[in-house]
């Protein structure tokens, strides 16, 4: 603990030396969290520095404090991973005029988050390169800002007429095949344009979010504490423990409650077991993905018997509902814990066999090797999180980084690839699969007695944040929270890990061809829902063509069949 | 390749037939399993508590009168979360097995229990301090002032 004090000192020196008198106060809430409030116009300088220390950009979090102190606050979450430190640079935007500098040019992966507070909250980034709306509705009114306060939770704006998103102008000379608003390969909704030429990708475009369902403000006007985490575990439909766990920890944290020591061995098995059924199921979808059904059938077969387990020790097969402020709802009873390492055998001997098998397949290495190749300096740039991040040789892992529930005791391997292609995405999935069933076994067999829940009998105080993240199978979870009164956050913000995989995107499909855009998105594994119809329109012809999702399917099935030759 | 292509045929064919045969054959939730809520109209003394931590707004407490108190479950809003089970002081909730609760009709998924109240002729309130619901004071099983009425 000592040292990350120290780190910590040394940071906030750093940056007092870059910006001066910018840098307006400092102060350590939790010990790992850093919070620099600066002035907006230094906020650039501020940000050099944390990068020249290596710091890497989590979220952005934009809050209406104008019944606090009368301004609105911007928060810049950065982690400095080796050092097991966040650092938080807060800027205090005057309601008159809500504008702050843009940090995209600096980080290019702060280009959603910067856009998404703006259409939250109201706050302008400016010098913005795309300051086109992302959270928003076409249809949503201007000048409303669903965070702000005073805005009521259940407002309802009038419907509108003839809105359609702001397209970018695509190459000289490239056609647009957008794809969307329902993605074919993953059930969820999302709207891309793919700019070709011929058979090749030389661009693209996205706009999503069509699926926002303001959690957030559910969460800091309607719900208390011990409610949200019932809501939280509803935002992945695979991976809901996850986001119970990180705000649990983040509320936790800011309120300095110390969780049980079983209490955390037990998130942290519940959490791996659930690492196991999602890298399972990405497996099928993958394997579906590229016509390869059989893997599909065989991985999720294997991975029913993971959720059975789950639903006998929590009670439920996906939303376990076991955490809450404080520690855990439900024992694991001794009685489970042979049966666990039965199934975990199981899946272990079984996964062994399944990865010895398509290892040899030549069809399924020419579909997946250098197809979406992620470059490590791309990653890193985009601040790219979990598998995609480990397959191009970035070693992150926020279960090392900043360790939770019982990961410092049983810690896990760091699982990286250097290729940065699909195949290297299978391969770190795979050894994190086999590796979550030894951290299962290794958390069990030293699973402490006693208390699983802390008692909270005092309020919760106000004006705490607590920053939480957690390793998804997707990769790394953030959710900050600020308490306020009222037995609720006076802001909850969630960061899920697709959030910025997706943001790589564009340069993982350049110049890739079309029948791999599939697979390149899949490899993601993008936690976004599914499809049915595609539309090509030639822009020089402006004629149109209606794909439908199983010929997007078999265009990326075609492309196995002839064993991967284009 | 051809090994690969064997081994995966070896997969399968180990795996033999996995599908269940349900719903000929019952299939039943593992013991723990929360399903659908039952109520005993029995033992609930009208406390609201299970009210004031239902997270997804299924229960609504309404007074008529004096004597009377309606608990109304909209639970076809539940998440099965047990939160209500949990905090009941009289064990009125339990979370059952049932988890085939599929119907076309809106009126199946509410409940209505009402509570015939005694309340003390002074002060109009049913009970005084100490009492199970001072529980309900704890951080976590308050509610918010704000939002939801
Ligand atoms: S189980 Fe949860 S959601 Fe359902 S009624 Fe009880 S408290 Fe409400
Ligand atoms: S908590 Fe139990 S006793 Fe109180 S109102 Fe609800 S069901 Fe009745």
């Amino acid at each position: 603990m000592a040292s990350v004090l120290g780190v910590a000192a040394q940071v906030n020196e750093a940056v007092a030396r870059k910006i001066g008198a910018g840098l307006r106060a400092a102060s350590q809430g939790p010990p790992d969290t850093l919070r620099l409030v600066v002035a907006p116009e230094e906020l650039r300088s501020a940000t050099e520095e944390l990068l020249r220390l290596r710091a890497r950009f989590l979220i952005t979090v934009g809050i209406d404090a104008r019944p606090l102190s009368a301004d609105y606050r911007v928060l810049y979450l950065f982690s400095l991973d080796g050092e097991h430190l966040f650092v938080v640079l807060e800027c205090a935007v005057s309601p008159d005029d809500p504008h702050v500098d843009s940090i995209a040019a600096l980080v290019p992966g702060a280009n959603w988050a910067e856009r998404e507070c703006r259409d939250a909250v109201g706050v302008t980034p400016d010098g913005h390169p795309d300051p086109r709306r992302l959270l928003l509705a076409d249809d949503w009114p201007e000048g409303l800002f669903p965070l702000r306060r005073d805005f009521p939770y259940d407002y309802r704006p009038p419907a509108a007429e003839g809105v359609a998103p702001v397209p970018k102008q695509p190459p000289e000379g490239a056609s647009v095949l957008p794809i969307g608003p329902f993605f074919p390969v993953l059930e969820e909704p999302s709207y891309w344009r793919l700019f070709v030429e011929g058979e090749t990708v030389v661009g693209c475009d996205y706009r999503g979010f069509y699926n926002h369902r303001g959690i957030e403000k559910l969460g800091e006007s309607t719900l208390t504490y011990n409610e949200i985490p019932y809501l939280a575990e509803r935002i992945c439909g695979i991976c809901g423990f996850i986001h119970s766990t990180a705000y649990c920890q983040a509320v936790e944290k800011a309120a300095g409650i110390e969780v049980p020591r079983r209490a955390r061995y037990i998130r942290s098995i519940m959490l791996e077991l659930e690492r196991v059924h999602s890298h399972l199921l990405w497996l099928g979808i993958a394997g579906h993905i590229l016509g390869f059904d059989t893997v599909l059938m065989q991985t999720w077969r294997m991975r029913e018997p993971v959720m059975w387990l789950a639903e006998e020790i929590s009670g439920n097969r996906k939303t376990y509902g076991m955490n809450t402020i404080g520690g855990l709802r439900r024992d694991l009873p001794a009685t489970v814990v042979a049966k666990v390492l039965k199934v975990v055998d199981e899946v272990e001997r079984e996964s062994v066999a399944v990865r010895d098998a398509i290892v040899g397949d030549t069809t399924l290495l020419a579909r997946t090797k250098n197809v979406g190749v992620l470059t490590g300096d791309w990653a890193r740039q985009v601040c790219v999180v979990g598998p995609p991040a480990r397959g191009s040789g970035v070693p992150i892992d926020a279960r090392l980084d900043h360790p939770y529930a019982a990961y410092d005791e049983v810690p896990p391997r760091l699982c990286t690839q250097q290729a940065g292609d699909t195949w290297a995405r299978v391969l770190v999935r795979v050894e994190e699969l086999l590796d979550s069933i030894r951290q299962v076994r290794e958390g069990l067999a030293r699973l402490p007695a006693g208390e699983v829940l802390a008692e909270v009998k005092d309020e919760i105080p106000r004006d705490r944040i607590g920053i939480s993240v957690v390793e998804a199978p997707r990769g790394e979870a953030v959710h900050f929270v600020m308490t306020g009164g009222d037995n609720r956050p006076y802001r909850w913000r969630v960061r899920a890990p697709t959030y910025p995989n997706l943001q790589a995107m564009p340069a993982m499909i350049d110049h890739a061809a079309i029948a791999d855009v599939p697979i390149t998105l899949g490899s993601l594994d993008p936690c976004f829902s599914c499809t049915e119809r595609v539309e090509a329109i030639d822009v020089s012809t402006h004629s149109r063509r209606v794909y439908s999702r199983q010929e997007l399917l078999a265009m990326s099935r075609e492309l196995t069949l002839r064993g991967g030759r284009r | 390749m051809l090994t690969a292509k064997l081994r995966e045929a070896l997969i399968c064919f180990k795996a033999g037939r996995v599908t269940l045969p349900y719903p000929f054959a019952p299939h039943d939730p593992a013991p723990g399993f929360r399903g659908k809520i039952t109520l005993d109209p029995d033992r609930c003394f009208g406390c609201g508590g299970c009210a004031n931590v239902c997270p997804a707004g299924v229960i609504q407490v309404r007074d008529a009168g004096q004597l009377l108190r309606v608990l109304e479950f909209q639970w076809r809003r539940c998440t099965y979360c047990g939160r209500c089970e949990e905090v009941c002081p009289e064990q009125a909730i339990t979370m059952s097995q049932q988890f085939e609760t599929a119907t076309d009709r809106g009126d199946d998924m509410v409940m209505r229990l009402e509570v015939f109240m005694g309340p003390c002729q002074r002060c109009g309130r049913c009970y005084v301090p100490p009492t199970p619901l001072d529980r309900m004071d704890r951080t976590g099983f308050r509610t918010g002032s704000g939002g939801r009425s």
